[in-house]
């Protein structure tokens, strides 16, 4: 293995992060990357929490910065030493500072300035925690390397100019053999300002650095071990998916799928189809690939959406809109007896809808769990 | 490959930036120009590292890493104290990297420094501007018996190599130098302007976003701009001392006076101005109209006007972001090594 191929890129969600131990916790598992040879740089969430109190601490709630000071430094305190007491201390500090200094109104500029607090304390923590496992870590700086547009809240990273910062930094990472941990969801603008990538601005953050890194493997860590075919809590007997196309990743997460951001897929679909490992540290149970292998075709995931006054099931993966699929489903409903409301596919995208009678959608998502996924096979 | 030695002396954000910068270039740079740039030593207000066969790239992104003035912190190299003596006698670098707080009325601790590097036979690259303000004639006079360089580039327009071309001007006689030299009170009147804020809340957005200092006294006074235009007038061999320059505070412009000025089809603009004819130097608050080039010269960008017997040049560049100082820092340093060590 070339030291370049050696490199990947994992993703520690916010959920995992919640105490001293599971700091610690996060970076044993890391260490395993690291003990098999490969050199993983790692994207930071905040905290479990701390995200949210930041935003309501920039609508007003000055006293949340409470919570989110008491959890940083509690995680500081657990983790030990004194370099990093002081280092999380003086950005609260900061933070403080810059919350006091906040003028009345909506100031989208130091709306993105606060929030990023919530990913840059988590980083100096997490190096802390790999360096407590005997791993060299380093710091990397998301708002040098990070480079976006000017839409606060939301923005879009800017690949060109991105590229070459990752591109300049990527031999002397591998030089000094030490793991880089880098804010996720943060970026800035080119003359400086930190912006923020929105609602799973993270995982964004790692496939970008692993498409323009052209590396193989981008794992995204959260508490579940991988996708589930549907919402355990609605179907019990739901399954992980193994595999899954980008389209299908998408698509999913069109129709409300959890875990999965459809901007993360933009920089792989466009530079380099890594591989998408989703899951937890003890499975990453489900891979997304750019192109599925004919025998991995058919559905993957199925879900309902009550929001409208005529609730939808969606049934995704490739060839579902297929007219063999389309029948198989419709026969399924007609000898159950279940009237369909409306039913749309196209062949272009790789899902199948069906508007189904209020009320109705849960025992015909259960229906049709049970005959699609756990009877055929 | 010639080694070439340096000590950093003040270790704040543009010494962070500037040590990270050199850790992350200086394979690069070995490669292209042939020179090896070894930290020996790093120096802030409470602690020092030495390390006399210098520190290696993983060391210099970790010291980065340490709490303010928390150097001592920083495992086997590290001490309590300063003692700049001491990292002579223990490290003997090549050059002295200048990076500590301006002090306008002592000039200290640069000007101590700074000598003690040249009397032990250290070039100097400083971005602190008021040892040079308040000594330039000691500092040059030293240096010039002991033929050692003093480079100062990053102390005016930082982020760019204004100084150097203002200096190699040397067959013109420069008549004037005037524009914005200081981005903090820049950003603050932009935004006064743009999002029709008062002083007081573009001053605080300004701190927030860290651009102006938690004591923003040397910017909004005109200290800094003043100073600038010292060590300009040095440059050009006019010097002037910088009580003489008349300087107007920035906290006088109210929301009201920007209002007026923009119905008058006017801006408000901070002008630092050196006329070396008359010898006279300023830093005042000037309406000027919107068309003008300064005008546009918004936010944290500087823009400098030099009029000589023959010209007319426009410079328009950051005044002082970390990365882009870090940067000029570095080139100082290069040019010093390139020209004395290889």
């Amino acid at each position: 293995m070339s030291e370049r191929e050696s490199l990947c890129a994992i993703k520690v969600g916010g959920s995992l992060l919640k105490d001293g131990k599971s700091y610690l916790e996060a970076a044993k598992n890391i260490k395993k990357f690291v003990d098999e040879g490969l050199l993983p740089i790692v994207v930071v969430s905040a905290a479990k929490g701390v995200t949210d109190a930041l935003l309501e601490v920039t609508r007003g709630a000055a006293e949340k910065l409470g919570k989110v000071f008491d959890l940083y430094m509690g995680i500081a305190t657990e983790l030990g030493s004194q370099k990093v007491y002081k280092r999380v201390l003086e950005e609260l500090e900061l933070l403080k500072r810059i919350t006091n200094s906040v003028i009345e109104g909506y100031d989208p500029v130091l709306q993105d300035l606060i929030l990023s607090f919530g990913e840059r304390i988590s980083k100096v923590l997490m190096v802390e925690a790999l360096e407590a496992m005997g791993v060299r870590a380093l710091e990397l700086n998301a708002r040098e390397l990070i480079i976006t547009n000017d839409v606060h809240g939301d923005a879009t990273i800017d690949y060109v100019t991105t590229a070459n910062h990752l591109e300049k930094l990527v031999n002397s990472i591998i030089s000094t053999a030490a793991v880089p941990v880098i804010e996720g969801f943060i970026g800035a603008t080119e003359d400086g300002r930190v912006t923020t990538l929105g609602r799973g601005g993270s995982d964004y953050t790692a496939t970008t650095i692993a498409a323009l890194l052209r590396l193989n493997d981008v794992y995204l860590v959260t508490e579940v071990d991988g996708i589930m075919t549907a919402d355990p809590s609605v179907i019990p007997t739901a399954r992980i998916v193994k595999v899954m196309s980008y389209r299908e990743a998408m698509e999913a997460a069109l129709h409300g799928a959890k875990r999965i951001n459809p901007k993360a897929f933009e920089p792989l679909e466009k530079f380099y189809g890594s591989v998408v490992h989703i899951g937890s540290w003890k499975l990453f149970g489900t891979k997304i690939v750019q192109a599925i292998p004919k025998e991995h075709r058919g559905p993957k995931v199925m879900m309902h959406r009550s929001l409208h006054e005529m609730p939808y099931i969606a049934i995704i993966g490739e060839g579902v809109s297929d007219t063999s699929f389309i029948k198989k489903v419709i026969d399924i409903l007609y000898e159950q007896g279940v009237e369909i409301m409306g039913l749309q596919t196209y062949y272009y995208r790789p899902s199948i809808i069906m508007h189904v009678k209020k009320g109705s959608e849960v025992s015909t998502l259960k229906l049709l769990h049970k005959k699609v996924f756990e009877e055929v096979d | 490959m010639k080694n070439v030695n340096i000590a950093v002396i003040g270790f704040g954000n543009i010494g962070r930036a500037f040590v990270r910068v050199l850790a992350l270039k200086r394979k690069l740079l070995a490669k292209k120009y042939g020179v090896n740039i070894n930290v020996v030593a790093v120096v802030d207000s409470k602690g020092m590292v030495i390390k006399p066969s210098g520190l290696d790239d993983y060391e210099m992104l970790k010291l980065c890493e340490v709490p303010k003035s928390g150097i001592y912190m920083f495992g086997s190299y590290a001490k309590q104290g300063v003692n700049v003596e001491e990292v002579y006698s223990k490290a003997a670098p090549n050059i002295h990297v200048e990076l500590t707080p301006a002090n306008y009325v002592s000039g200290e601790p640069g000007f101590t420094n700074i000598m003690l590097a040249l009397k032990s036979g250290a070039h100097v690259v400083t971005a602190n501007k008021a040892p040079l303000v308040l000594h330039y004639e000691d500092i040059m006079a030293e240096a010039r018996v002991r033929k050692l360089a003093v480079k100062f580039r990053a102390t005016v327009m930082g982020g760019t190599p204004f100084l150097e071309v203002l200096a190699s001007m040397k067959s013109h006689d420069i008549e004037k130098v005037e524009g914005i030299l200081n981005a903090t009170t820049n950003y603050i009147l932009t935004e006064m302007h743009d999002n029709l804020l008062d002083f007081e809340q573009a001053l605080k957005k300004a701190q927030a976003l860290g651009i102006a200092e938690t004591d923003p006294t040397l910017d909004i006074e005109g200290f800094d701009a003043a100073a600038k235009l010292t060590i300009i007038s040095y440059v050009i061999g006019k010097p002037i001392n910088i009580n003489s320059i008349y300087r107007e505070s920035v906290t006088k412009i109210t929301l009201k006076d920007v209002l007026d000025a923009v119905k008058q089809g006017q801006v408000i603009k901070y002008i630092a101005s050196l006329d070396a004819q008359k010898m006279v130097a300023s830093v005042k608050i000037e309406r000027i109209p919107r068309e003008n080039v300064f005008a546009q010269i918004n936010g944290t960008l500087n823009g400098v006007k030099i009029k000589s017997d023959a010209t007319e040049l426009f410079f328009i560049g950051r005044g002082g972001g970390r990365m882009e100082t870090a940067h000029t820092v570095l080139d100082d340093v290069l040019e010093v090594a390139l020209r004395w060590f290889t």
